[in-house]
């Protein structure tokens, strides 16, 4: 592990929240899980992140919706989209929203570390 | 939309609040003008002889009874009603009688007529006989449009049926005709000269009218249709026409008789635009129908598509969680020194995740067995043809031949009606795409039959490019599928509705080439459980 990051986890699903927070904890970096976008844009204050890696469909605030929240904070922290479902079209929708990946689920940790040290280049 | 039988049937259509309203109104604006004429003495003003308008008028009356009685026709082809063939006769009949009334009109074709010789007799016998003869029609029609349509007319081929009509309506016109051109210096005089009418006219003209009359009152009674409407409308104007033309004095080419064409002309197009405006609508309703059908099948197939995703969404969720938590643990245990008790946690949470897996599963397994409640007695015959009802279109655009052999004395089956339809309607679009991109005979064969132990057996065959033998094996498979955009659960979700109703869901080669589909539902048990 080259060196230090924070990262953070949002999904609905509790248990791959757990699991994944977990992962990553395992792995040496620095992780915490949100339930929802609301719940990550109230806690996170100034306390920035490296990078988050969210679930993109949730109940009220989406995953994509987040990324425009953020965009218009002027935020630049790089985002993950992860998802369950099976749409075509959500590749292009994370693109256009300016997403670093999108993973479908269900991944595996090494591709998600990819995407993470990808974005995270300084 | 749902749509019955007798919104289709004219004859059997009942008028609108509007129609009765027009209907009314057109018959008052009818007997106003011709009371009128009457009362202010203008029925004997004595106009310009014009020769060419009683052609034209003849030709006229001729057309329009002859489509009218065509239209109505067809209805009996669909209805076969004794009463709406004694009306299409009767139109038949005016259209008929108008050839030798025009044949034998003074100054049409000849001076005194093709048929008269030199008195004009004739042609007022034959007036006498086409307005007589209408009311009579009418009249049978009234009495006889409550009978439950006869047993024999009802086995009798349509067009023999009409045939007999129109030629049965000639003969009788041709005959009389004949008889009055052989005995018209025996007959009666209608005439005192060319212009002006007898005594025996008046009496005649009195007869028309009060059968006239009758008609109108017997319609009256026994109203029900649209078609009872308009004609007792027709009758009416049928009426005033004999009474214009004829009180108080009656001659030819006076405003009167010019009066009691132009209702003639009227009472004969009437039902024809009647019946022309209700065809357009009814059409316009089937068009409707046909939508919505094809909206339905359209909207069941997507639910299909929706489940799958949603089932796919619920299954990858623990899934994911049971692939993240076997590699945390992995890399615990990787180490240098393992971490046994952390890797104990991550396995503890898989064992968990695959639980929540399989409750999901048994969520979808019950949804398939929820509320028996829904499941109803159901004749499996009516149900193929519904189904068939919806793929039409897609049949027709194939060009695919269909077959059905619905076995008559079949048992009725307790059951689903939405889940049954869907396994018929996946299993004949499966046969139309197995049969849409090959060259060839492409037959659709559904038929059903009473198997062993009483069984309700619903085989659909099809002449496609059928299934591999290594395939017939996993064709049930939830991934199987050999369609480049399928996914292969249609089958699947197929054979678990027909297993959730005790049945079973087979498929064997058809020969010569294409596939066999079964469907097996247990009807003997379900019968017995519901004398209980």
């Amino acid at each position: 592990m080259a060196r230090h990051l924070e990262i953070a986890v949002i999904d609905d699903d509790e248990s791959f929240r757990v699991a994944l927070v977990e992962s990553l904890s395992s792995l040496g970096y620095g992780s915490s899980g949100y339930a929802s976008a609301e719940d990550y844009v109230r806690l996170i204050g100034s306390n920035a992140v490296n990078c988050v890696v969210s679930d993109i469909h949730m109940p009220g605030m989406s995953g994509l919706d987040l990324m425009k929240h953020l965009a218009a904070q002027g935020t630049t922290t790089p985002v993950v989209l992860i998802t369950a479902r099976s749409d075509a079209n959500l590749e292009a929708k994370a693109a256009v929203a300016g997403a670093v990946c999108l993973l479908r689920k269900p991944f595996e940790i090494n591709e998600l570390i990819g995407c993470i040290e990808g974005a995270v280049k300084d | 939309m749902a749509l019955r039988e007798q919104d289709l049937v004219l004859s059997s259509l009942p008028p609108s609040r509007t129609q009765q309203q027009l209907a009314l109104s057109v018959a008052l604006l009818i007997v106003l003008m011709a009371l009128l004429i009457s009362i202010t003495g203008m029925q004997q003003v004595k106009l310009a002889v014009i020769d060419a308008l009683v052609p034209l008028f003849g030709m006229a009356m001729f057309v329009s009874d002859s489509i009218t009685a065509v239209l109505l026709f067809t209805q009996f082809s669909i209805v076969r009603s004794r009463a709406l063939l004694v009306i299409s006769s009767g139109f038949v009949w005016t259209a008929l009688v108008v050839i030798p009334w025009l044949l034998s009109f003074p100054g049409v074709f000849a001076p005194h007529g093709l048929l008269g010789g030199s008195s004009s007799e004739i042609t007022v016998w034959l007036y006498t006989l086409w307005h007589a003869g209408f009311p009579i029609f009418v009249i049978a029609f009234a009495l006889l449009k409550d009978a439950q349509p006869a047993k024999r007319l009802r086995q009798l081929p349509a067009a023999t049926a009409i045939l007999s009509c129109i030629v049965g309506s000639a003969a009788v016109i041709a005959g009389a005709t004949y008889v009055l051109v052989v005995f018209q210096a025996h007959l009666p005089s209608f005439m005192i000269d060319a212009m002006n009418f007898s005594v025996l006219w008046y009496y005649t003209a009195a007869i028309i009218a009060l059968l006239s009359a009758l008609a109108i009152s017997l319609l009256w009674i026994r109203r029900k249709s649209l078609l009872d409407l308009w004609l007792m409308v027709v009758m009416l104007v049928f009426l005033t026409e004999v009474l214009i033309s004829s009180f108080p004095v009656s001659a030819r080419f006076s405003l009167g008789w010019y009066a009691g064409r132009t209702c003639s002309l009227l009472s004969g197009s009437l039902i024809l635009i009647v019946l022309l405006y209700e065809i357009t609508i009814v059409y316009a309703r089937l068009i409707g129908a046909v939508r919505a059908q094809s909206r339905e099948r359209g909207a069941r197939l997507i639910t299909g598509d929706a489940v799958a995703a949603t089932i796919a969404h619920e299954i990858k969720q623990p899934l994911s969680t049971i692939i993240t938590r076997a590699e945390t643990g992995l890399r615990w245990l990787d180490r240098a020194s393992p971490e046994i008790d952390k890797a104990k946690e991550q396995f503890a949470e898989i064992v968990a995740n695959g639980r929540r897996a399989g409750a999901v599963m048994d969520g979808i397994r019950g949804n398939f067995k929820k509320d028996p409640r829904i499941r109803t007695w159901l004749d499996v015959n009516v149900l193929i043809e519904e189904t068939l009802t919806l793929v039409h279109g897609d049949l027709q655009q194939h060009r695919i031949l269909v077959r059905t052999e619905p076995h008559a004395g079949l048992p009725q089956i307790m059951g689903d009606r939405i889940q049954l339809q869907q396994v018929l309607l996946n299993l004949i679009t499966n046969a139309i795409e197995a049969m849409a991109g090959k060259q060839g005979l492409r037959v659709l064969g559904v038929r059903s039959e009473v198997g062993k132990e009483g069984n309700v057996v619903v085989s659909v065959a099809d002449t496609g490019k059928g299934i591999q033998s290594q395939e017939i094996d996993q064709i049930f498979n939830p991934l199987f599928t050999t369609k480049p955009d399928g996914m292969g659960m249609g089958l699947s979700i197929c054979r678990s509705i027909v297993e959730s109703h005790d049945g079973s869901l087979l498929v064997f080669p058809n020969s010569p080439e294409g596939a066999v589909f079964q469907m097996v539902l247990h009807a003997s048990t379900t019968t017995a459980l519901a004398s209980v």
